[in-house]
């Protein structure tokens, strides 16, 4: 399955806070992914809160922005991307 | 038997059930292995169901050539009244299948159809459960069906049934094999030891029972041994009677019993015992269609030759014309009579056709024809081409266009020989169509001109005159007006001197069609006219022929609402009659026009939709491809490899070479110049496809076709002058008034095309409505370029797109509901919103329902969530509610207590 880094912008700022409601908002996201076969892997956030970048594994970029709009969540952006990693790399 | 861990399954389909009366009828898909306890479950959940008397149950069965609609006869005998008779006399499918669906609309609510082992189901079944699931949510039904998914891969034509039944009225509930635990629990049952029970059967609950019925004191290795070394201790006679009933599938007949072996009570006893099951009617079968096989494999081949003989004969002495004709071409296969083989096959093979079952039918002329090879030289050649004619014409209704091809070759090699000249012409002419079919152009060409060849040596008959229209088709395929026109008008005038109605239709429509490729709206009306006709005399394909080519035509020259009028038209009709394969043609249109519509969602809906069948025909699929990939360019998206290998684009690119045909090149290499010049990449391959399409359209295309190949060189700078005969908003465009242009797009429709167009300005207004037409798309390559040039031209305050204003009230809430949102994030009950609000505590109910339908969540805890997740917190509501209504209400930060925002950092796993 490809995966995909998913820049979104929040003018306003995103607060997930760290308590129940936030585990719900979040456990809400995952579940209305799943039904598109969409996982939601992990987010990278400006220190303003204003942009993200997330990383998410999906069948086909219209499968991310079908579910970011039943999330009611801004898609500015859409790379389909691989992982490189350093350590990976050794010399000879 | 106790079913073990099964219960949530049966909940599950009693919940289904108990919705129905209320929300309409659901479909319940039944999967897992063979042995999983499919009919377990759905027995236990119908023994109860069934007191109420509302299961209809129908089997599919394991023959080489299923029955037509086998499992339908099952269920009009339970119906009963003239139900069954109905069905019997019906002249056609859609009679049988309308007939079906009053009688279930007739039945008490909820009623729950059962089709079993759907894995085996003929054709004209597979139809009738996509016919019914189209129309359950007006039915109180519940179709349950089941079958072995391990059977069923992708190409099975099951998985393509399923992936036409509307997702939203679908439960599936896949077995899974038995847990250590309770495999445990049934050997303790037994009596025996679970020591490498659960190891040896993985679960599977039909192996276990075997197992624990042979009672030995070694544990079988498979489920075969199992059921052999249950049946070793039967008596001789119970054993005759075993392997006779092993001969059938499903379950054997009494009377065939008796007439054959006649046992007494008490040998059909000891077969029950030995888990053997005795059905209503006293017939008699084997618990599960493994336990079947492996009896039925236990004898050896002269053995069971004999029995099968045995049976034909038992059938034809007693019940000839009573038992289905299917039944009698399994045994005489399965004896090696040929003779018999030969004279029921092509009968069922015809009753089979009539009821649209064309797979099965093609399945009896293969068997028939296996045995008239192995009669060699004694079977007359002549009778041998007709069964390759009609096996031809089976598969080429069902798409297997290689073997249709093949076996017409065979047919024309039989008419060469025996010196059949308007046979060979009509096969060569067959030749033609299937070979176009198979994307191979110039052996469709040189067939087509050998058909006239020699069939003009003969005196004129249908055969020539639809050699004739078969090159119009050609020629106009090949936008050879001048030589379809000609053609056309040969088969036409023959075709009404012959009366050959059918014929004369499907040369009106070439005419119809390459008159409007000519850009003479006349055709119009020759296609209209050859459309009532077709509708009148029940001419299927013609019909579904002529709305298509009025579509195709219509969208060509870009009148949408003639487009979409002929697609809803034909689509309904083509659905109705099961023309699937042009459904799907008419549906990769209708995403095409979507996307010319700015309808994007729906153009993607049914490009996905075309591209995901498993049967799809590259026709279909190309322009199903170009519109998936023209989206994702034009919204910046990655054109994905899924299926992983080729993108979008590339892929409709490889199957459209071939074709060679300018309608199906010019939407791929469009796409792809556009793509290229969006990502401003160079790409040297696509300019250079695009130049060699252009310089052939020059020569033979419409002025749309032309104007599409020129505009995308022009953008990429490579058009030397502005061709003639140019569609009008693409030559407005190309010669620098971007202003009429962008006017002539808007009127046809085209919001991109409008908005390109704009966006070929300087001037701040017309690329400010070009950015708001980009950012309602979310076209954000083409809004950042606009953007760019607006910044680059000193223009300040420039919007920040379409999802922030959206997002500024999302949900389209009223004031008073976002207000009632802000309490409910405060955690307030309604009792404390009345109060605050001054309203009664029942209209807080009715807004607190509104809010939660608005933000599609099901409690108020969600509610909360969402407006967490939306950035809508307690102090963003505020301002909402302030600016909604142009100034902070009276006293309203006062009343509910001004929340400070807490800072809290943001989820991240």
């Amino acid at each position: 399955m490809p995966r995909y880094l998913v820049e979104r912008d929040f003018p306003s700022g995103l607060n997930i806070p760290a308590s129940d409601e936030g585990a719900n908002v979040c456990r809400t996201v995952v579940d209305i992914n799943a039904a598109d076969g969409v996982t939601w892997i992990q987010s990278y956030f400006s220190t303003d809160n204003k942009k993200s970048y997330c990383i998410y594994d999906g069948p086909t970029p219209e499968a991310i922005r079908k579910v970011a709009v039943k999330n009611r969540l801004p898609v500015n952006r859409i790379t389909e991307v691989r992982v490189l990693d350093p350590y990976f790399y050794r010399a000879a | 038997m106790q079913l073990l861990e099964r219960e949530l399954h049966i909940e599950e389909l009693n919940a289904l059930l108990d919705r129905i009366p209320s929300v309409g009828g659901r479909v319940a898909l039944i999967s897992g292995e063979a042995g999983i306890g499919k009919t377990s479950l759905l027995r236990e959940f119908a023994a109860v169901q069934n007191k109420a008397g509302r299961v209809l149950w129908g089997g599919c069965e394991a023959l080489f050539t299923p029955h037509p609609l086998a499992p339908l006869q099952d269920i009009s005998r339970q119906i009963g009244g003239d139900f069954p008779k109905t069905i019997c006399s019906a002249p056609s499918r859609h009679e049988i299948f309308n007939a079906t669906l009053d009688q279930l609309a007739r039945l008490a609510t909820p009623t729950v159809v059962v089709i079993e082992d759907a894995h085996w189901a003929d054709e004209a079944t597979l139809d009738l459960i996509k016919f019914l699931g189209r129309r359950l949510a007006g039915l109180g039904v519940m179709l349950v069906v089941s079958y072995r998914d391990d059977e069923v891969a992708d190409k099975h034509p099951l998985s393509s049934v399923i992936g036409d039944l509307p997702p939203a009225l679908l439960c599936r509930i896949r077995l899974q094999p038995l847990s250590e635990s309770a495999v445990g629990s049934l050997a303790a049952a037994a009596g025996r030891s679970p020591a490498g029970l659960h190891a040896v059967t993985g679960g599977n609950p039909f192996f276990v029972t075997e197992i624990l019925a042979a009672s030995e004191d070694k544990v079988p290795s498979t489920v075969r041994d199992a059921v052999i070394a249950r049946m070793a201790r039967l008596s001789e006679e119970a054993r005759r009677v075993a392997h006779l009933v092993s001969i059938v599938p499903s379950h054997a007949e009494r009377w065939l019993i008796d007439g054959m072996i006649g046992p007494g009570g008490e040998v059909m006893q000891e077969c029950l015992n030995a888990g053997m099951v005795a059905h209503r009617d006293c017939s008699l079968g084997f618990r599960h269609e493994i336990a079947r096989r492996a009896v039925e494999d236990s004898m050896s081949l002269p053995e069971r030759q004999d029995l099968h003989a045995g049976a034909l004969a038992m059938i034809l002495k007693q019940r000839e014309g009573k038992v289905a004709i299917g039944r009698l071409v399994h045994h005489a296969d399965n004896a090696a009579d040929s003779g018999a083989v030969l004279r029921f096959a092509p009968v069922a093979a015809e009753r089979a056709a009539a009821l649209g079952a064309h797979r099965e039918a093609a399945g009896h002329l293969r068997t028939a024809l296996r045995h008239a090879a192995a009669l060699g030289a004694s079977f007359p050649e002549e009778e041998r081409a007709l069964l390759f004619e009609r096996l031809s014409y089976e598969c080429y209704l069902t798409d297997e266009m290689a073997d249709a091809s093949s076996t017409r070759e065979k047919a024309l090699a039989v008419w060469r020989s025996l010196g059949s000249r308007r046979k060979e012409g009509d096969a060569l002419r067959w030749l033609s169509r299937l070979s176009w079919f198979n994307g191979r152009k110039a052996a469709a060409e040189a067939y087509a001109s050998e058909a006239v060849t020699v069939l003009e040596q003969l005196p004129a008959g249908r055969e020539l005159a639809m050699a004739y229209s078969n090159c119009a088709q050609l020629s106009m395929i090949a936008e050879n007006v001048g030589a379809s026109l000609e053609w056309g008008r040969k088969a036409l005038e023959l075709a009404i001197r012959l009366g050959e109605t059918e014929i004369e239709v499907h040369a009106l429509t070439n005419i119809g069609t390459a008159k409007l490729v000519g850009e003479d709206p006349v055709g119009r009306e020759d296609l209209e006219r050859a459309l009532g006709t077709a509708l009148n005399s029940g001419f299927e394909e013609h019909v579904a022929r002529a709305f298509t080519n009025l579509s195709t035509m219509a969208f060509r020259h870009r009148e949408f609402p003639a487009a979409v009028e002929y697609l809803k038209a034909g689509i309904a009709y083509c659905d109705e009659h099961h023309l699937d394969s042009w459904i799907r043609y008419m549906t990769a249109d209708r995403a095409q026009i979507s996307m010319a519509l700015g309808h994007w969602d729906d153009a993607l809906k049914d490009a996905q939709a075309v591209i995901r069948h498993p049967r799809v025909a590259p026709v279909s699929k190309i322009p199903a491809l170009a519109t998936l990939g023209r989206i994702r360019a034009r919204r910046g998206d990655p054109d994905s490899e899924t299926p992983p290998g080729e993108t979008a684009l590339a892929e409709g690119y490889r199957l459209a070479v071939p074709t060679n045909e300018m309608q199906r090149l010019v939407q791929v290499l469009a796409a792809r110049a556009e793509a290229a010049w969006l990502q401003g990449a160079g790409a040297p391959d696509v300019l250079a496809d695009l130049s060699q399409a252009y310089e052939l359209g020059l020569k033979h295309a419409d002025s749309w076709i032309r104007g599409e190949l020129a505009f995308w060189l022009w953008r990429h700078g490579l058009l030397d002058k502005v061709p003639a005969r140019v569609a009008r908003p693409f030559a407005l465009q190309m010669a620098g008034d971007w202003q009429s242009a962008a006017r002539a797009w808007e009127a046809i429709g085209c919001p991109y095309e409008q908005a390109m167009a704009l966006a070929d300005s300087d001037d701040e207004g017309p690329l400010r409505a070009a950015l708001e037409i980009f950012e309602r798309l979310e076209a954000s390559p083409m809004a950042a370029i606009v953007r760019r040039k607006l910044r680059a031209s000193g223009v300040r305050s420039i919007p920040r797109g379409a999802q922030e204003r959206t997002r500024q009230n999302p949900c389209g809430m009223t004031n008073r509901q976002l207000r009632v949102l802000g309490l409910l994030v405060e955690g307030r009950r309604n009792a404390d919103i009345a109060r605050r609000l001054f309203v009664a505590e029942k209209t807080v109910d009715h807004h607190v329902s509104a809010v939660l339908a608005k933000l599609g969540v099901r409690s108020r805890g969600e509610a909360v969530a969402t407006a967490t997740r939306l950035g809508l917190r307690e102090a963003q509501i505020e301002e909402l509610v302030a600016k909604k209504i142009g100034k902070i209400p009276d006293g309203a930060m006062a009343r509910q207590g001004h929340v400070p925002r807490r800072r809290t950092p943001p989820a991240s796993t």
